[in-house]
Parts: C-alpha cells; structure tokens; sequence
C-alpha cells in the first residue's frame, strides 16, 4: 500500500534518521496541481512536435542501393558525440575499447551509481564526488558532441 | 441556474459512478491514484518524468499508425514511407510526430536522468528505481537507432552498417554480434526483417512492463524529489541532534568531575 504522507512537521512529532524523509514540508495534490503541470508540459511538447512535422518535414534520403561504396552515413545528433569519441581510438586495437569496452564500462557505472554513491545527504552540495564525476561525463558529452558537429561542417561531403 | 445544472448533473453522473463503483470499484481505484500528495517546490522539475512518459505513449501511438502502411520488406520498406509523405493522409503529420518527439524524447529522458541524478532521488529506497531507468535509457536509444535504418534509405542504412561494424568489434562475440544483426553473412532482406521485429515488437514489448514497475515502485515509495524539500525537517532532526549531544557531554562532564 502507498503510505499517506500528509504536511510538514506535526506538533509533537520526533523526527528521527528514519522518518525525516517521510513527507516533504510542503505538498500539493497530484491532482489536480500536479496534474495540471504535466498536462502543460505535455500539451506544450505536442504543440511543438505538430509545428515542428509540417515545418521540417521527416527526412527521407535516396533508396538503399547496395552497391554504393563512398556514401558516408551520419548519426543523428544524440550519437554525434559517440561517434566522434571513435576518432580517439583508431585503428583495430582500439575500436573495442572505444566502441564496446568503453561504454560497457560506463553503463555499468549507471547501473552501479547507487551503490557507489556512499556520501550522506541527497543534495548535491554535500556529495561532491558524484556531482564532479558527473559534470566531468557532461563535459565529455558536451564537448565530443561539439567537436562532432565542427567537424561534421568542416567536411560536408565525408571526413577523413 | 449554476445551482440547477449541478443538481442535474450530479443526478446523473452519481448514478452511473455509483453503478460502475459497485461492479469494478473504479472510482475508489481514482481517488486513491489521484489524491496522493506530492512535493510542492519542484513541481516544473517533476514533470520531466511524465513529459518522458507521453513521448513514449506518442512513439507508440503513432509507430501503431505508421503500421498501417509500413512494408517491411527491402523491395518496398522505402517506397512505403515514400508514400506515406506524399499520399496518406496526415501521412506527414504522423510520421512527423514519430521523428520529431522522438528526438525530442532522447533529450527529455536525458533532463529526467539528471534531475533524478542532481536532487539524489536514487539513493535507498529508490535504488532499483534508478537501475530500470538505467534500462529504460537504453532500451530508448536503441529504438532511435534501430528506427533510423527502417527507413532503408541511404542514411539509416549506412549508420546500421557502422553501428554493426563497431558491434562487430566486440570482444570475443564479435562476429555472433554482427551475424545476428545482419541476419546472415551480409546485408539483405533479412537485415531489414530483424531491425523491424527488434523495433517494433522486440523493444516496445520489453520497454512497456518496465515503465509500469518504473511507475509502480514510484507510487509505492512515494515522489522524493529533493532534499531542499525537507529542510523544515532536517534542521528540526538537526536541532534534536545537537542538544542531545550537547546533553550527553554535560553528562560526561560532570562523571569526570565525579
Ligand atoms: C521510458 C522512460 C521513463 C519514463 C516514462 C519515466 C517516468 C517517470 C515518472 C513519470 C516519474 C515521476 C515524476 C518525476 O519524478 O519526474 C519518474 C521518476 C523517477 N525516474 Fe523515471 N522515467 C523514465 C526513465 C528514467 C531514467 C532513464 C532514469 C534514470 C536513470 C529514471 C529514474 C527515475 C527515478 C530515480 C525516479 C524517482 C524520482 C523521485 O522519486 O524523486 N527514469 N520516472
């Protein structure tokens, strides 16, 4: 069953470690407050996504033809900087580390992050290891995501 | 007259609440999902989460409509999608809100990670929480990827042939890797046959019961948000804390003075 948590500090209560996390110190209803926030956004993002189909229409490139060798594919933008993380690891003694090992890797870090976090308190401020550790893994997507589209523009018709 | 209609409406729609209270126990099922009180201060930030969750029920909704016309096969996959965009109608619209929240979508469930992330919402009880949506990111992405080379056209052909070339240089199941998504030694029909059941049946089969434990064990522990939610709290446990301790060294104080 959900527990009903209800209101700040009661009168008489003891807070203790357990239940200081038990109710916020203030609520709203889901509904229809929260609700209503939800919707907002939602409708907001539909909006966006209607203008946005009849003004940049879907693309569609030309048929699949086999036995083209010189085409060069571009990932969408969410694996740019994927994509441009390769070009640090060339060659075939590389590519593993940088295509699977790497992200392997990383992804069992996400799944670990609960884990590994051991620092009291929840906001960020008071750990600052995961706060820097993430902001350093923003930093590299950001930048490889930078680096990608650079180069992406220097060399419109295929990179070297 | 206000009075009137909603005497009027009462009338009618308590019968029918009543009616379908009896037989499904609905309405009380509502009540309770609806009148959960939740934390008042990030508000905006908590709706990164259901903004996630209407993109997904939009790629759903609209891969469904997609489907009506989509021919998954290499002769006329392209000239399908071909036709959608030019013939169908609301073809464009369709397939318009498919691309677009799905780009949308990778940027929002990104905003959610690190909203959950920065406010600490992972820590205990919500562990397991955070390790499905550890999942649930992956399993997004690789239907954004697997999406791309449905198109079977150059682009998302060639962006498979890379993505399978680097999953070819995994080690050891390299080679395993790169056969089952070609499915066979090169690319042909049954390529386009595999990435169609991995997006269309594949993914969104293993995604839908992760988003209803996603939700479930939300519900169950309740929406932490952030600590900056409970610093009424905090500082009161704080203050408890300090005059106990204060307390026990006056005790001990006075034992050494004995
Ligand atoms: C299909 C993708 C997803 C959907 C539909 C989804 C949906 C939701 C919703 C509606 C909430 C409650 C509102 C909110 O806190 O924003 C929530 C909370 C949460 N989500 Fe997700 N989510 C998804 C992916 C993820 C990902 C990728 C992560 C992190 C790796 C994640 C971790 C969490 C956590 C830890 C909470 C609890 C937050 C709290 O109690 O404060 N979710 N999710």
């Amino acid at each position: 069953m959900v527990e009903v948590r209800r209101g700040p500090v009661e009168k008489g209560e003891v807070i203790t470690e357990e239940n200081v996390y038990d109710r916020p110190d203030e609520t709203i209803g889901f509904f229809p407050s929260q609700i209503v926030a939800d919707l907002a956004v939602s409708a907001a993002l539909l909006a966006i996504v209607v203008a946005l189909s009849y003004l940049v229409p879907a693309p569609l490139t030309e048929p699949v033809d086999i036995s083209t060798t010189t085409y060069v594919p571009r990932p969408e933008w969410f694996f740019m900087f994927y994509d441009q993380m390769l070009m640090f690891f060339p060659g075939y003694a590389l590519i593993p580390f940088g295509g699977i090992v790497i992200p392997t890797l990383v992804f069992i870090l996400f799944f670990a992050v609960p884990w590994l976090d051991t620092e009291p308190g929840h906001s960020p401020v008071k750990r600052p290891f995961m706060t820097i550790v993430a902001f350093l893994i923003i930093l590299t997507v950001v930048f490889n995501l930078l680096l990608g589209i650079i180069r992406i523009l220097n060399f419109p018709g295929g990179s070297p | 007259m206000i009075s009137r209609i909603k005497g009027w409406t009462l009338g009618v729609v308590q019968p029918i609440a009543d009616w379908t209270e009896e037989r499904t126990g609905v309405v009380t099922m509502l009540e309770h999902f609806l009148y959960e009180p939740v934390p008042k201060r990030g508000k905006w930030l908590y709706t990164l989460g259901s903004a996630t969750l209407f993109l997904i029920n939009l790629q759903f909704l609209t891969g469904i409509l997609l489907l009506f016309y989509y021919v998954p096969t290499t002769d006329n996959a392209w000239d399908s999608i071909y036709y959608i965009m030019t013939d169908v109608y609301f073809g464009p619209l369709i397939r318009g809100i498919h691309f677009w929240s799905a780009n949308i979508l990778m940027i929002v469930i990104g905003m959610h990670m690190l909203r959950t992330f920065f406010s600490g919402a992972y820590k205990a009880p919500r562990e397991i929480n955070w390790v499905i949506g550890v999942v649930l990111i992956m399993l997004v992405t690789i239907l954004a990827f697997t999406g791309y080379a449905l198109r079977w056209d150059q682009e998302g052909f060639w962006a498979w042939e890379v993505g399978i070339k680097i999953g070819s240089y995994t080690p050891f199941v390299g080679a395993y890797v790169a056969t089952f998504l070609l499915g066979g030694d090169t690319a042909g029909p049954a390529t386009l046959a595999r990435v169609f059941v991995i997006h269309v049946w594949l993914l969104p089969a293993a995604l839908a019961p992760l988003i209803g434990i996603h939700l479930y064990l939300l519900r169950k522990h309740g929406e932490f948000g952030s600590e900056f939610e409970y610093s009424k709290r905090l500082a009161e446990l704080r203050e408890r804390q300090q005059i106990e301790e204060y307390a026990l060294y006056e005790e001990g104080d006075e034992d050494s003075r004995g």
